[in-house]
């Protein structure tokens, strides 16, 4: 009985990897019955073990398999798990390029591109990439194959440039995936393993760590976003499941002979993340919609009342979105709209101007305001021009504009564009000099004064 | 026979000198002398006994420094000995030459495997000791320890000097100041308090000062620890009743009888000093109702469960229990204290309400109706050292060659303590000889996993051993934990006796030959269905079976293998423990794999060292936030991979801090004149390449 137990529970209990960046579930690669996802996620069980009926050896072609080198079935000297990226940046674009680095590299590009042979080794060559488990084919798409050391990290290396749709770069993520032996890298494992094997200079490594940190901080954000209303309930619901189960299988082998855990325990837990399984899988097929809404970057409109944010708004997305008046407070609630900025797809929200002591309704606008905030990607801050002075642009300044820039030595935020409106109501030297001010835009959205070349800010 | 505190102060040394001529020490002349030892240890409980052991094996004048020389060895709460995850401990502590393993061989009186449904990675060796005879047996053996001697004292005070420049640290530490104002010069302190630092015992409302019922606690000892900026903390722990023996029925209980035959936690043993029909049986009731209405009834009369210290969470007492769990019934086992001891051990009834309560109480429950309460139960609290102030060698960040062991690090268990003593013994005994330290990776043994949990985590209750905190558990198995530590220990440490290493060699040599045999047999699976009719093997498949595979079916052992396939497979039957652990290799093979593969990858980042000098709060060149500088600063990892298991430190930061390691290894490699760059890199095989 127990052989087949501690195979489960030595999978379920393989321990977390390491924390290290929020990972929102849906952006864990989609089929819940690949081998890296199982070896990922801790607690999907196979029945076969658990009921103990076929052999051992039976339990092999089932499991995650040895990633072979010829067949040898011996580790390579020094190895580790194979680990894929998109290594391009995220979103449209007209190539993506997909690496991995690890000694089954090259079996994962065999698989992708079967039934033909490595291409040479560092000859970009053009393959019909297909699915390894379905032949569905995927893409037609240069590979190129890097033998080991001579490659970015020195291991074993592989790339399929790809074309940059999201479907055909998803698809690809998942049949490299289901390819025995590769897992997603993490943040930063590229890097690490480039290093580690000597490939990598100090100002290299320094350049990729902001890389990294600004990459995290994007889908820390993009996380908080998806946390929002609806689907957090749902993530939450099925954190809680995973962490019950794992709970329950490790008080089974810790505490199961001795203290009087009830029966079924682990039959209850397998169960319960068999249906956790189907239900990611569902959602996943059905929320490929509803993320590329939300790719591009997140661009938040905010400012005291009456600053102009809604004509701002208005005049990047060439339409009417909001209601504008000269009356302070008329936008209550988050506007979006989703505008093409020289290319780039951006979502642009406007949202209540940030003031005290007004009415309910208002008040609630300007807390959605706030947290919109916290999940920008980028802040355009807009203040009236010629009213700097006032109390409400000063404490707008204070709160929002100064503290997003406190961290960097000039003053300047990346996630912040300060941008003064109004220009028209200027005196002609310009707005008022004693306010100690960020690097700005000086525009006026009534006149189109300074508007023009907009799209070369973003 | 062991009442030395009658003979004066120092003792053992006589002992230590007719069995070992050669030995150096002389120490044992009566004339006034400024002693001057290698280690000192303080303290003479699990970690104690460990530490002041494992640094005499290593070679190293060790002194060991307790309240009373007869309370060396006691166990001062449950009478047994493992379990899951602790029996872990204990087999690795015995792959180091440690005591506790064949101590408990000698003196246990009910020897029971825990968790046997299961696969052996998680198999618990426990067994119930006879209090008296253990004790008895770790005295004769730390009082025959060569180079180990034994002073009564307590220490009030640290002798400090100024820090060697060569390593980090404020302070070093050169000795100890006894309460009687004597001093003893050390090159190495291990500090293994205990529950001593400021404990307060506590029975309901009353509440005194005491490490242990009866001892004294030690006050000044804190003192200077906080004066010096150790943070400390408060922890609680509690111990149950103790009954008559006679005044309990058994007869109406259910009754657990010991394994047949008994397993040795020792790799030396062969079998224990007892057989299993002349073992005590242990017995099994439970708490009702009637329980939960007094506890609940009386909390304003239980001061110990309103503290606000924490208490162990997976030992708690019958209060936090009922507290935590209302109505359920809780099991309560009736233990031995040993072979001629009127004692009746009750676990799983720590209390500490007053004690005429706890009379009532117990007679609620069933079987110990007319029960005869000997002694309260009561609680303990203590103080405990935040463990991140201290590195994987268990020596202090801010004293240097001062090494904590034990309950003080916030641990709880006894197999917890001898784990940590042995490290900070091994590690005393090497800084005084300029050697490195001796690392066990969470990789390579649990020893590793729970220290490095401490150093890097901290803990802010008692933190007990498990063997889900062990992510390589499949690796990291009672049965192999010679194979994995006692080479490391004899070679870098020299803590492992020559007949040890010879027999983990042979048991070594043995196992390899032995699988490669079983791999070299290959039959159609037709085949050895005839050969071996009992194994449930399906003939579907027409590829041939290795014997190995055939070996993994739970119906087969090397016995019945060994009747299909006589040669050349008989002569592994006649050693049972390779017997065994041959079937265990063979179960785990195909997993192990993989699990290769991981512990690999996590040995490569705990190859890249980060320097121990780096000042995290005022370094400049390197872009790390203020969060994570703070959290870097005060664990102070000592590789990349123990930093990056510190929560909030992200992955940018752990790429920037790389760029120091490369730094540093630049530097070490101009002044080693190598130009091997990747000798930190692959520690492919740590066994085999690791010299003293």
């Amino acid at each position: 009985m127990w052989r087949g137990l501690w195979t489960l529970v030595a999978r379920a209990a393989r321990g977390p990897r390491r924390p290290q960046s929020v990972h929102p579930p849906a952006a864990e690669p989609t089929s819940g019955s690949t081998s890296a996802l199982r070896d990922r996620n801790p607690v999907i069980f196979r029945p076969q073990t658990l009921q103990s009926v076929h052999p051992p050896a039976a339990e092999l072609p089932l499991g995650p398999r040895p990633c072979t080198r010829q067949g040898s079935g011996a580790p390579a000297p020094g190895s580790g798990a194979t680990v894929f990226a998109l290594s391009s940046g995220q979103g449209r674009c007209g190539i993506a390029v997909i690496r991995t680095s690890g000694p089954a590299s090259g079996q994962a590009l065999r698989s992708l591109t079967a039934p033909r042979d490595l291409p040479p080794a560092r000859k970009a060559c053009l393959r019909l990439l297909s699915d390894p488990r379905s032949g569905e084919p995927l893409d037609r798409a240069l590979v190129l194959w890097f033998p080991g050391p001579q490659s970015f990290t020195g291991e074993d290396c592989a790339e399929f440039h790809v074309h940059g749709g999201p479907a055909v770069v998803s698809g690809v993520l998942q049949a490299l995936g289901s390819v025995p032996g590769l897992r997603p890298a993490e943040a930063g494992e590229f890097t690490r393993r480039a290093f580690a094997l000597g490939k990598l200079s100090l100002t290299e490594v320094e350049g990729l760590a902001d890389l990294i940190h600004a990459e995290t901080e994007a889908q820390r954000r993009q996380a908080l976003r998806q946390l929002d209303g609806e689907l957090s309930h749902l993530c939450r619901g099925w954190a809680e499941t995973l962490t019950k189960a794992l709970a329950h299988v490790e008080a089974y082998i810790d505490f199961g002979e001795d203290d009087n855990l009830e029966e079924g325990i682990l039959d209850r837990a397998d169960s319960e993340v068999r249906e956790l399984e189907v239900a990611l899988g569902a959602h996943l097929r059905d929320a490929r919609r509803g993320q590329r809404l939300r790719s591009g970057a997140h661009v938040v409109v905010a400012g005291p009342p009456n600053a102009g944010k809604s004509s701002l708004v208005n005049l990047l997305s060439r339409k009417p979105v909001s209601i504008v008046s000269p009356e302070p407070g008329t936008t209550r609630d988050v506007l979006e709209t989703p505008v093409d900025l020289a290319g780039f797809p951006a979502l642009l929200s406007d949202t209540a101007g940030l003031r005290e002591g007004v009415g309910p309704v208002e008040q609630e606008g300007v807390r959605r305001a706030q947290k919109r905030l916290e999940q920008a990607d980028l802040i355009l801050a807009v203040l009236d021009a010629s009213d700097l002075a006032s109390p409400s642009s000063c404490n707008f300044l204070d709160t929002v504009v100064m503290p997003a820039g406190a961290g960097s030595p000039n003053g300047r935020s990346q996630r912040l564009l300060l941008v003064l409106n109004k220009s028209d109501l200027l005196p002609a030297g310009g707005p008022d000099p004693s306010a100690d001010l960020p690097p700005y835009l000086l525009l006026s959205c009534l006149t189109g004064v300074g508007t023009h070349p907009q799209a070369h800010h973003f | 026979m062991f009442s030395f505190r009658g003979c004066g102060r120092w003792v053992a040394a006589s002992l230590t000198k007719q069995h070992h001529p050669s030995s150096r020490f002389s120490g044992d002349s009566a004339a006034p002398w400024t002693p001057h030892f290698d280690v000192v240890v303080i303290g003479g409980g699990h970690a104690g006994t460990e530490a002041a052991a494992a640094a005499a094996r290593c070679g190293s004048r060790t002194l060991l420094l307790t309240h009373r020389v007869d309370t060396i060895g006691q166990m001062s709460c449950n009478p047994s000995f493992g379990g899951i995850g602790k029996g872990h401990l204990m087999r690795e502590v015995d792959a180091l030459d440690g005591l506790c393993s064949r101590i408990c061989d000698q003196s246990g009186v009910h020897y029971k495997v825990l968790n046997r449904r299961k696969g052996p990675a998680v198999w618990g060796l426990r067994a119930q000791i006879d209090r008296k005879l253990y004790k008895q047996n770790m005295q004769k053996e730390i009082l025959n320890t060569p180079l180990l001697t034994v002073q009564e004292g307590a220490v009030e005070d640290l002798i400090l000097t100024e820090p060697e420049p060569e390593h980090t640290g404020k302070y070093r530490v050169s000795g100890v100041v006894l309460v009687d104002g004597s001093t003893v010069y050390a090159e190495s302190v291990v500090l293994t308090t205990g529950t001593f630092l400021r404990g307060m015992i506590v029975i309901g409302l009353e509440m005194h000062p005491a490490g242990r019922l009866g001892d004294q606690p030690s006050i000044g000892l804190a003192q200077t620890l906080e004066k010096l900026g150790f943070v400390v903390g408060r922890l609680k722990t509690g111990t149950p009743p103790r009954i008559a023996k006679e005044s309990i029925n058994f007869s109406i209980l259910n009754k657990q009888t010991p394994d047949n035959p008994s397993i040795p936690f020792s790799f030396i043993n062969e079998t224990v000093w007892i057989k299993p029909e002349d073992q005590l049986p242990c017995h099994l009731t439970h708490t009702n109702p009637q329980v939960d209405e007094i506890v609940l009834e009386n909390l304003h009369l239980n001061c110990h469960v309103k503290e606000t210290a924490k208490g162990p969470r997976y030992c708690p007492s019958i209060e936090s229990k009922v507290l935590r769990f209302p109505n359920r019934l809780h099991q309560v086992w009736l233990e031995p204290e040993g072979m001629d001891s009127d004692l009746i051990y009750p676990q799983g009834l720590s209390v500490t309400l007053p004690a005429e309560l706890q009379e009532k109480m117990i007679t609620c429950i069933r079987g110990l109706e007319k029960a005869k309460m000997i002694q309260p139960g009561y609680g303990v609290q203590y103080d405990y050292l935040d463990p991140r102030q201290i590195t994987p060698s268990l020596e202090t960040h801010l004293v240097q060659r001062l090494f904590f062991a034990g309950q003080i690090n916030g641990t709880t268990g006894y197999e917890e303590a001898a784990a940590q003593g042995v490290i900070a013994g091994i590690n005393a005994s090497l800084r005084v000889r300029h050697k490195p330290p001796f690392v066990i990776s969470r990789t390579e043994g649990y020893i590793g996993v729970l220290i490095d949990d401490l150093t890097t985590l901290g803990t802010n209750e008692p933190y007990r051993m498990f063997t889900s905190r062990a992510e390589f558990r499949l690796s990291l198995r009672p049965d192999n934990a010679d194979s994995r530590l006692t080479f490391r220990g004899y070679k870098e440490a020299g803590c492992v006796s020559q007949q040890r290493y010879e027999r983990a060699t042979w048991m070594k040599s043995s196992l390899e030959e032995g699988i490669s045999v079983l791999k070299s047999i290959e039959f159609p699976s037709s085949k050895w269905k005839n050969l071996i009719p009992e194994a449930s093997i399906s003939i579907g498949k027409s590829l041939p079976l290795r014997a190995l595979d055939v070996l993994k079916y739970e119906e087969v052992d090397i016995e019945l293998l060994a009747k299909a396939v006589p040669e050349p497979l008989r002569k592994y039957t006649k050693c049972r423990e390779l017997a065994e652990r041959l079937k265990i290799e063979a179960t785990y093979e195909s997993v192990l794999f993989h699990q290769q593969q991981e512990i690999k990858e996590v040995q490569r980042d705990e190859a890249l060292q980060l320097p121990k000098d780096l000042d995290y709060l005022t370094l400049r060149d390197v872009s790390l936030s203020h969060e994570v500088r703070e959290k870097l600063h005060f664990s102070r990892p000592q590789t990349i991979g123990a930093a990056s298991r510190i929560p909030g430190v992200t992955p940018a930061a752990i790429i920037n801090l790389l760029r120091f390691v490369k730094t540093t290894q630049q530097r070490q490699a101009a002044m080693d004149r190598l130009p091997k760059t990747d000798q930190h890199l692959c520690n492919t095989d740590k066994l085999e390449d690791r010299q003293l």
